[in-house]
């Protein structure tokens, strides 16, 4: 047994299951099927087809693929936007015989040419744009009609001028540097294939016309309701589709310099097959120009090895058409079950092994024995607060705490029946803290951290840190700041509990109980914001010790308290304080009598110590139950505990029914009472500490202050 | 070989046996709060067993049997068996059958054992219910061989199919067993034709057995809880005590051998993940995510180990109304339920109660 638990944990230690669902919830991620296939469909042919890696047949193969991706992302482009172009073929069968036709007959300089055939064919484009985009015809009938009228255009062209074209030889070194050189031994029409493809990739993702592109593809009508350019930008997706066959006609007629009937024949429907095998949602909205090259590849490569197995000539077509099939199959199924699939693999539990809980029986005779001390709470400010995580006071007894509606709501003292909103600040405020100059800090779960000034303005203090180097998912921004304390040098340490899950099923990280989060330090005076600890488990109360060299911080999910020193000889090194917890530990704050207070948002359950043992069975609980049938953490009950800074719990104040003030995330000591919040509550609570300081208060325990203001 | 493999798949994918569907509470089901909001309730310690008499109610309360006028009013002492009282019977003539122990004691009205009856010399031990015939034999279901009555838990988590149903012959006291290896049988009636209504408890549903104890019908299945007593309706039909509720945590924890065999050997049973009489009295009880609180609040819907159900069958098993106390309500545990004066007489085991609903108050 014991070797078998040896072996899960080194296996949860070593295969990062998390991986897995973050991999899943990139976008990227959806070029992983079209990828794959490529690599089969590269080996197989090379493995059938003899040469096939060697130098010409790379060039070649290169030099064809650089008209036929252009084509390719001509049709992804107009995917994209939600609609199709069939008049790609004869748009660059019509490309490719005007290059010519300027060239030789007309004798225009090359300069010229490639431009005006350009514009030319992105006139076509420009008429399916005007007819699909202005006057809203459906995209596969106009295409179809003008994938009919251009090729006619052509064919009448081809009767007469054909003669005249085949007997007359256009000569320039420029011409032949585009049919038949290249650049650094790479073919031209591969060069071009390249610099549009960056351009295509930084415009379609990075820049605003891309993103309208995207938008209006994946929902036309959204993208309309909020005052997208729908028409507009449709009819320009057509227009670009139009000059990228331009193009590839006129590197096709670079190329082989020859005009015939045949040329572009069934090219809509290699164009199709290639975007749709590269993953490119037929219904728009999801597409890439890696993932029309990415088809453009796989589509070449097989037209091209058909035809050199020497296979009878339906079968080159069949290929196709079975490929395209299966492609639009993947498509679907991916598309309907990607989401799935990712809720179902994201809850990754890790093993994890609490030590035995010290006693909370009743008659156990220690410091976290049960009783009933916090029984007679005061309520304030009930139904009036939902979810005031942290509270705080300030030197005039204002109690100040955070809603879940993004308030800070601010009671008047001295008996608290009155609020009133002190400024909103938006996402879930949790832990709170003052600065040396009074103003109020505040952790956002959602956000990031703010600070309220003294005029109530709400700044932004910073929402992001360093990315660590192996993360898959962009760890840099703040999902869940949680709780912070301020150093006597004015650095801001605050903690994120989690950064694989967001604000509202924060609760969900105790069934991975991995170590998802982290303490962030930020540096007002250089405005730098750094990771100082990662892989902490939950990370969730704060508090800088009262000697002011360490910052103790709570783990909630291992029920332990650790110290992190910050200067003097141990700087950044960390010591557990406390540990066997009965419960998960949330904000810790100072005491009066050089303690600290540590609250204790929920208990320990027996049964859930024995599944954290086992991740496999949080794994299929995870994948086979409802969410609210999970096996949680009880957080309906919590105490609040107090100990010193070696470790030892003083005392505890519990309420055993838990009805007055049902959960406990955070208190404040301030001049002989105790203010309790709660995440889950709709209430504050504060109860009268015996034999304390009377004037003690947590800002002059940070900042000084006049000593006794209030003779008690 | 396919059956293994499709289990496997069934495994991964959590289909087919391993996928864990609860039925919802719905139609005659749908939750209402008449059986928490009942107005009249005595407590009694672990209240359990309610009988009909000629002279009123008999309930059992741990090793005391109270008897109740069936119109209200207090119930008195009536007789102390010694024993907690596991299951109870009332003949025609008023003679109580009274399991107890490893004993059944036959008694008249008059509170004498009556000598002239006799259950035989084997001892009766895991009495979960029992049930005089019209032709005054004594039915007797024993909830399972393997496990005491107190470790019904560990009888579930185990799989236990090692319960029974027994005919006694109280003339002579001679016993045959009438059929064997049933999911912890927990409630018996018999039929105008001689047929026996069994409910099986870990398999969530209610038998038809003949007269010889061959099944003949599974007349009611896939229940939303694990029932206990079945006693007769006043309209023909039966009241069935669901005594806890399933839940897909348990369903799912029943799947998991590895996990069910280090809780079970780890944890002390009233923490378990399994159905429970009464639940929310330590927060060392395992919680769901349904069951935080929000503002203060516990969701009448949220998933609990323990709930309290009664509900009416027609003759034909029709379910035709019913009556709930909900997650974190008291009136939990409903292990037996009789009809009596135009009430509803029901045992809270878990609430530590008896609890009367006047009929008149409907249910859906």
């Amino acid at each position: 047994m014991a070797s078998a638990s040896t072996l899960t944990k080194l296996r949860y230690r070593f295969v990062p299951d998390h991986v897995i669902g973050e991999i899943l919830s990139k976008k990227w991620i959806d070029n992983a099927i079209p990828l794959l296939v490529l690599v089969c469909v590269v080996a197989v042919f090379g493995m059938l087809i003899p040469n096939f890696f060697s130098g010409s047949n790379l060039s070649i193969t290169s030099r064809q693929l650089g008209e036929f991706a252009l084509i390719c992302i001509a049709m992804m482009t107009v995917i994209l936007v939600g609609g199709i172009d069939l008049s790609v073929g004869s748009n660059f069968a019509l490309g490719n015989f005007m290059t010519l036709a300027l060239l030789n007959l007309a004798d225009w300089p090359v300069a010229a040419a490639v431009p005006t055939v350009v514009l030319i064919c992105g006139s076509v484009g420009l008429l399916n744009g005007v007819l699909i985009g202005y006057l809203r015809l459906r995209a596969f009938l106009t295409t179809l009609v003008t994938l009919i009228i251009v090729r006619a255009v052509v064919d009448m062209l081809l009767l007469q001028y054909v003669q005249a074209m085949s007997t007359s030889f256009y000569q320039s070194d420029i011409w032949d540097l585009i049919g038949l050189g290249g650049l650094f031994g790479i073919p031209f029409s591969f060069c071009v294939l390249i610099v549009v493809a960056i351009i295509g990739h930084v415009l379609l993702t990075r820049s605003r016309p891309g993103w309208r592109l995207m938008a209006i593809g994946g929902s036309r009508r959204s993208a309309h309701n909020i005052g997208l350019p729908v028409r507009s930008t449709v009819c320009a997706a057509y227009t670009i589709s139009g000059m990228l066959c331009g193009l590839a006609g006129v590197l096709y007629a670079a190329r082989l310099s020859g005009a015939g009937s045949d040329t572009g024949i069934g090219m809509e429907i290699s164009a199709l097959t290639a975007a749709v095998l590269g993953g490119n949602s037929l219904g728009g909205g999801r597409g890439s120009i890696v993932k029309a090259l990415i088809g453009a590849i796989i589509v070449l490569i097989m037209t091209n090895g058909v035809l050199r197995l020497g296979l009878n000539s339906g079968s080159g077509p069949m290929v196709l058409g079975l490929t395209l099939v299966f492609a639009v199959f993947i498509d679907v199924r991916w598309l309907k079950n990607r989401d799935k699939l990712l809720n179902k693999v994201y809850v990754s539990p890790t093993y994890i092994e609490l030590p035995e809980p010290v006693s909370t029986a009743a008659g156990a005779g220690n410091a976290l024995a049960l009783n009933d001390r916090l029984r007679d709470v005061e309520i304030i400010g009930l139904a009036a607060v939902e979810s005031p995580e942290d509270v705080i006071l300030d030197e005039d007894d204002y109690l100040y705490c955070g809603t879940r509606h993004g308030d800070i709501v601010r009671f008047a003292p001295p008996d608290y029946t009155s609020h009133e909103v002190y400024a909103h600040i938006g996402g879930s405020p949790l832990g709170m803290g003052w600065d040396k100059d009074r103003n109020l800090l505040v952790c956002v779960g959602g956000m990031g951290l703010y600070k309220i000034d003294r005029d109530r303005k709400v700044v932004k203090v910073t929402d992001e840190t360093n990315r660590s180097t192996l993360s898959v998912v962009d760890d840099s921004r703040l999902r869940l700041a949680d709780d912070l304390d301020i150093a006597p040098d004015g650095r801001i340490f605050f903690s994120e509990a989690t950064i694989r899950y967001e604000m509202h099923d924060w609760p969900v990280d105790a069934l991975e109980s991995r170590g998802n989060g982290r303490i962030i330090c930020h540096d007002p005076k250089t405005g730098k914001t750094h990771t100082a600890l990662r892989n902490l488990i939950f990370p969730n109360g704060i508090c800088t010790s009262q000697d002011g060299q360490s910052i103790l911080f709570a783990e909630s999910w291992a029920c332990r308290v650790s110290r992190l020193y910050i200067s003097g000889p141990k700087a950044g090194q960390v010591e557990r304080v406390l540990d066997r917890l009965p419960g998960y530990p949330d904000n810790i704050n100072r005491a009066s009598d050089g303690t600290y207070w540590c609250a204790i948002m929920g208990m320990r359950s027996p049964a859930l110590d024995v599944a954290l043992r086992m991740p496999s069975f949080r794994r299929r609980m995870a994948r086979r139950i409802a969410p609210d049938q999970w096996l949680y953490p009880n957080l309906n009950i919590g105490c609040v505990i107090r100990f010193n800074d070696r470790g030892e719990v003083l005392e505890s104040l519990w309420d055993q029914g838990a009805e007055n003030h049902p959960m406990i995330t955070s208190m404040r000591e301030h001049k002989g009472y105790l203010y309790l919040g709660g995440i889950t509550n709709n209430r504050i609570g504060r109860i009268r500490l015996d034999g304390r300081d009377k004037t003690w208060s947590s800002f002059r325990s940070y900042w000084g202050g006049p000593n006794v203001r209030h003779a008690s | 070989m396919s059956a293994m493999l499709r289990d496997l798949a069934d495994r991964f994918l959590g289909r087919g046996q391993a996928a864990v569907t609860v039925p919802a509470l719905d139609g005659a089901l749908k939750p209402n709060n008449l059986l928490e909001e009942a107005p009249i309730g005595f407590p009694a310690a672990s209240a359990d067993n309610l009988a009909v008499t000629e002279t009123g109610l008999i309930y059992s309360s741990e090793g005391t049997l109270y008897r109740q006028g069936s119109c209200g009013g207090p119930a008195s002492a009536w007789k102390h068996v010694g024993e907690p009282v596991s299951a109870l019977a009332v003949s025609a003539n008023d003679v109580v059958a009274i399991a107890a122990g490893s004993r059944i004691l036959l008694i008249g009205p008059d509170g004498n054992e009556r000598a002239e009856l006799s259950v035989g010399s084997q001892p009766w031990a895991g009495v979960t219910a029992l049930c005089f015939a019209a032709d005054g034999s004594l039915l007797v279901a024993i909830g399972s061989a393997r496990n005491g009555l107190d470790e019904w838990q560990r009888d579930l988590l185990d799989g236990g199919c090692s319960g029974s149903l027994w005919r006694i012959d109280l003339a002579n006291g001679r016993s045959h067993q009438l059929a064997g290896k049933l999911h912890y049988p927990n409630g018996i009636a018999v039929e105008q034709d001689g047929g026996i209504i069994v409910s099986e408890a870990w398999q969530k549903r209610v038998l038809r057995l003949s007269e010889t104890g061959k099944v003949i019908a599974q007349v009611v299945e896939d229940l939303p809880g694990y029932p206990a007593r079945i006693s007769p309706s006043g309209r023909g039909g039966y009241w069935l005590s669901v005594f806890a509720p399933r839940s897909q945590l348990i369903e799912f924890v029943l799947r998991e051998p590895a996990y069910r065999k280090a809780m079970m050997a780890e944890v002390d049973k009233e923490f378990w993940i399994a159905p429970a009489l009464r639940s929310g009295y330590s927060f060392r009880e395992p919680m769901q995510g349904g069951a935080l609180k929000q503002m203060g609040i516990l969701k009448p819907w949220a998933p609990t180990r323990s709930y309290g159900l009664v509900v009416e069958f027609n003759r034909d098993f029709v379910p035709v109304r019913s009556f709930h106390s909900r997650a974190g309500g008291r009136r939990h545990g409903i292990t037996s339920a009789v009809e009596a004066g135009g009430k509803l007489w029901v045992t809270s085991k878990g609430g530590g109660e008896v609890v009367a609903i006047p009929l008149a108050a409907g249910g859906n």
